[in-house]
């Protein structure tokens, strides 16, 4: 599989703040990933670089083999990109938005007349045509920003932060959007600080801190070498002491790493085999007489990761707090 | 041999398709943008307002001016047989000015926020992340505004041409007139375009477009009488050698009487835009007119040397109008000048025009080519010149290049 996008080294100071330091990516075609991280990781930065709006202080990137040092224009044309926060124009239809873009890559007439025609489909404005962009609600433009991404067809999307700011609603629909533009081949980088939301989606994640990659690699790939295994919530019937024999109990398991009783009599379990074993943990405490009521997988289990990973590479001043 | 013979041509052709492709690409760039400007700014009313305001104004002010200097060549001495062609040439000069007037209030209003709207509504990201140049957005966003103010100025042209109606201007001092507001236009919407990629603020580069303009219209005006009244008082023995050198052994027709004021450099005055329309009304006046009188002193050429060159005709010969008119001079200030008007004629009256206006199209010209070149480099992020480098204080967030980069560090490093 080749690489689609690379980043070496990728360096970008301001001023004595290191916004990315040293950072390497590799994403193979088809791909979508997800660039994981708190805010001020550099994450943005990052795809600003990629997107040619900065230029690096160090390294350099290709987006489908072009340099963005040394061919920023072969690399706008490649590739697409939203913005975290962006603008509209006043004063303009939705069609004349597209359009408008459209020119800017160079479109016939008839082609464009019809890439608008169907990005307006795909993004599900084509009633909205008419509207004034300004008089769309927040989601909408999102939409639309994307739609003006996909104008000329680009191999690589760099979307920042696409979901920030939208309701539970319109996060769903842009989440099949995306699902849509997989299957339609592009290769897709995501930012994202909301784990879960990338979860399903992506196929690989590179958690970044601090311009670094803590972590990279393919979802699965990255749960196995981490060895985080599941979150596992259990409730018990009965009161405190059972809750505290059930957590006993479950701490004596070879796979358990650690089991402890939360305000709302939850028993939290650190579990590091996988399904099966699960299911035997499971059997084996019904067997030895805990009453169990449910039995469940935390839901997100990057979320986990991504915790563990950067409390990992947390330095002193923070882990000092908790500790002391 | 015959096969380097057919690849020199093949070569020079590729690099003409290239060429080719690339200025259309160019072209296209701009195009997009100005279509995407006119939509804008052509939507609604309220372009077609301002044109019928202006267009009303200006037809009004000329009927006033007709009116007035009918009613007072009536009676003036020398009767009505050039009564007309002073009609003519009043409508003339306060159309010119007033449209002159319209284009430094318009055309800088147009251009200042051209890039930095683009900034303060994140929107310059995307257009930048598309294959347009950043000379083709700001050429765009220059022409697009321009096309307005031509509209407005072209507009005007049938009311202007109520000049010919009474003589005394002809079309070619129209066709120069147009000429100097549209390069005037240009080069003010230039200088707009540059402080609106400088500035971040469209506030800002506002601000700063207009006092540049002030400056360059009545700046200009008071330092140069400033400059000739202080350097009056100096010796002239100061100056006179210098003048000598300066116009060399070949040239015996020194006349002191113009030698001996220190004149400011002709250039002070290039981008002032009065000046060059003074110097196209001086094409229509016969003999010494006011603005000639100024032209002359500005640029320092005696007409009565000048007009030797054969040329003796051209400006009326030897029909000298009754009176200097008074002319509305719009703002500059029109300097003392008895050494010019007091020299004895040399026998031939006449005026050498047209020596001022076409150094000052040229000069604006190259400033708006110097100022375009380096808006494109101040919209490009990757090729981007920084003014201020070394000595460069902390980027406020605001600025859109870099707005997030210093915020995540700083979340970062807290």
């Amino acid at each position: 599989m080749s690489h689609i996008v690379r980043a070496m080294g990728l360096t970008k100071r301001y001023d004595k703040t290191l916004a990315v330091a040293g950072l390497d990516l590799d994403i193979a075609e088809g791909e979508i990933f997800g660039l994981v991280g708190p805010n001020g990781a550099g994450k943005t930065t990052t795809l600003r670089i990629l997107a040619t709006l900065l230029v690096p202080s160090a390294g350099d990137a290709e987006i489908v083999g072009f340099s963005v040092r040394r061919n920023p224009d072969a690399v706008r044309r490649a590739l697409g990109y939203m913005p975290d926060s962006f603008g509209v124009y006043d004063d303009m239809k939705v069609w004349e938005y597209l359009d408008f873009f459209g020119r800017c890559y160079g479109l016939s007439a008839a082609r464009r007349r019809r890439v608008v025609a169907d990005l307006l489909e795909l993004v599900d404005l084509a009633p909205r045509r008419d509207a004034y962009v300004q008089t769309l609600s927040r989601g909408m433009q999102q939409r639309l920003c994307l739609a003006h991404a996909l104008v000329h067809d680009p191999q690589v999307l760099l979307l920042d932060e696409p979901a920030s700011g939208l309701d539970p609603r319109a996060r769903v629909e842009l989440r099949e959007l995306l699902r849509e533009l997989r299957n339609l081949g592009k290769t897709i980088l995501i930012s994202s600080h909301i784990l879960p939301e990338l979860e399903e989606l992506c196929t690989s994640i590179a958690i970044i801190d601090r311009g670094r990659v803590l972590a990279s690699g393919r979802v699965a790939d990255m749960e196995q070498r981490l060895r985080v295994g599941a979150v596992l919530r259990v409730r018990v019937l009965g009161d405190g002491e059972a809750q505290a024999a059930a957590r006993a109990w479950f701490e004596r398991d070879p796979e358990v790493a650690a089991a402890s009783v939360l305000d709302d009599g939850t028993v939290e379990i650190g579990f590091r085999g996988d399904d099966a074993g699960s299911a035997r943990l499971l059997a084996e405490a019904v067997s030895a007489g805990l009453q169990v009521i449910t039995f469940a997988r935390a839901a997100s289990d990057l979320e986990e990761l991504f915790l563990q990973v950067t409390a990992v590479d947390e330095p002193v001043p923070a882990a000092n707090g908790t500790t002391a | 041999m015959s096969a380097t013979m057919g690849v020199a041509p093949a070569r020079a052709g590729r690099l003409a398709v290239r060429l080719g492709r690339s200025v259309s690409r160019r072209l296209g760039g701009i195009a997009a943008i100005g279509v995407k400007e006119l939509r804008g700014r052509m939507r609604g009313r309220r372009a077609f307002v301002v044109l019928t305001l202006y267009l009303t104004l200006i037809a009004g002010v000329a009927w006033a001016i007709q009116s007035v200097s009918e009613r007072n060549l009536a009676s003036s001495f020398g009767g009505s047989t050039y009564a007309s062609a002073q009609i003519g040439q009043a409508i003339f000069g306060v159309l010119l000015l007033l449209e002159m007037v319209i284009v430094i209030i318009l055309a800088p209003s147009f251009t200042a926020s051209a890039i930095s709207l683009e900034r303060e509504k994140q929107t310059i990201d995307l257009l930048i992340t598309t294959p347009i140049s950043s000379l083709s957005i700001v050429l765009g966003k220059l022409l697009s505004a321009l096309v307005y103010v031509f509209l407005i100025i072209v507009a005007s042209v049938p009311l202007t041409a109520l000049v010919f109606v009474y003589g005394g201007a002809s079309p070619e001092d129209l066709v120069k007139g147009y000429l100097v507001l549209m390069v005037t236009g240009f080069g003010l919407g230039s200088v707009g375009v540059f402080l609106s990629s400088l500035a971040r603020r469209t506030q800002a580069a506002t601000v700063i477009t207009y006092a540049l303009v002030l400056l360059v219209t009545f700046g200009t005006g008071l330092v140069w009488v400033l400059w000739t009244s202080l350097g009056s008082q100096a010796p002239v023995a100061q100056s006179a050698p210098q003048q000598a050198d300066g116009s060399g052994a070949g040239v015996v027709d020194v006349n002191q009487a113009v030698a001996a004021p220190v004149r400011p450099p002709e250039a002070l005055l290039w981008l002032n835009p009065f000046v060059s329309i003074a110097d196209v009304f001086c094409g229509t006046e016969t003999g010494f007119g006011g603005t000639c009188s100024i032209i002359a002193t500005v640029t320092g050429r005696d007409p009565n040397v000048l007009v030797t060159g054969g040329n003796g005709t051209f400006g009326g010969g030897a029909v000298a109008g009754p009176a200097p008119m008074p002319i509305a001079k719009g703002g500059v200030v029109v300097a003392p000048v008895p050494n010019v008007i007091g020299v004895a004629p040399n026998g031939q009256f006449g005026v050498a025009h047209d020596t001022f206006w076409p150094h000052a199209a040229l000069a604006w010209l190259v400033v708006s080519f110097l100022l375009i070149a380096a808006s494109a480099q101040l919209v490009s992020p990757t090729r981007r010149w920084r003014p201020g480098r070394p000595f460069r204080r902390k980027p406020p967030a605001t600025d859109p290049e870099v707005a997030r980069g210093p915020d995540e560090a700083r979340e970062a490093s807290s």
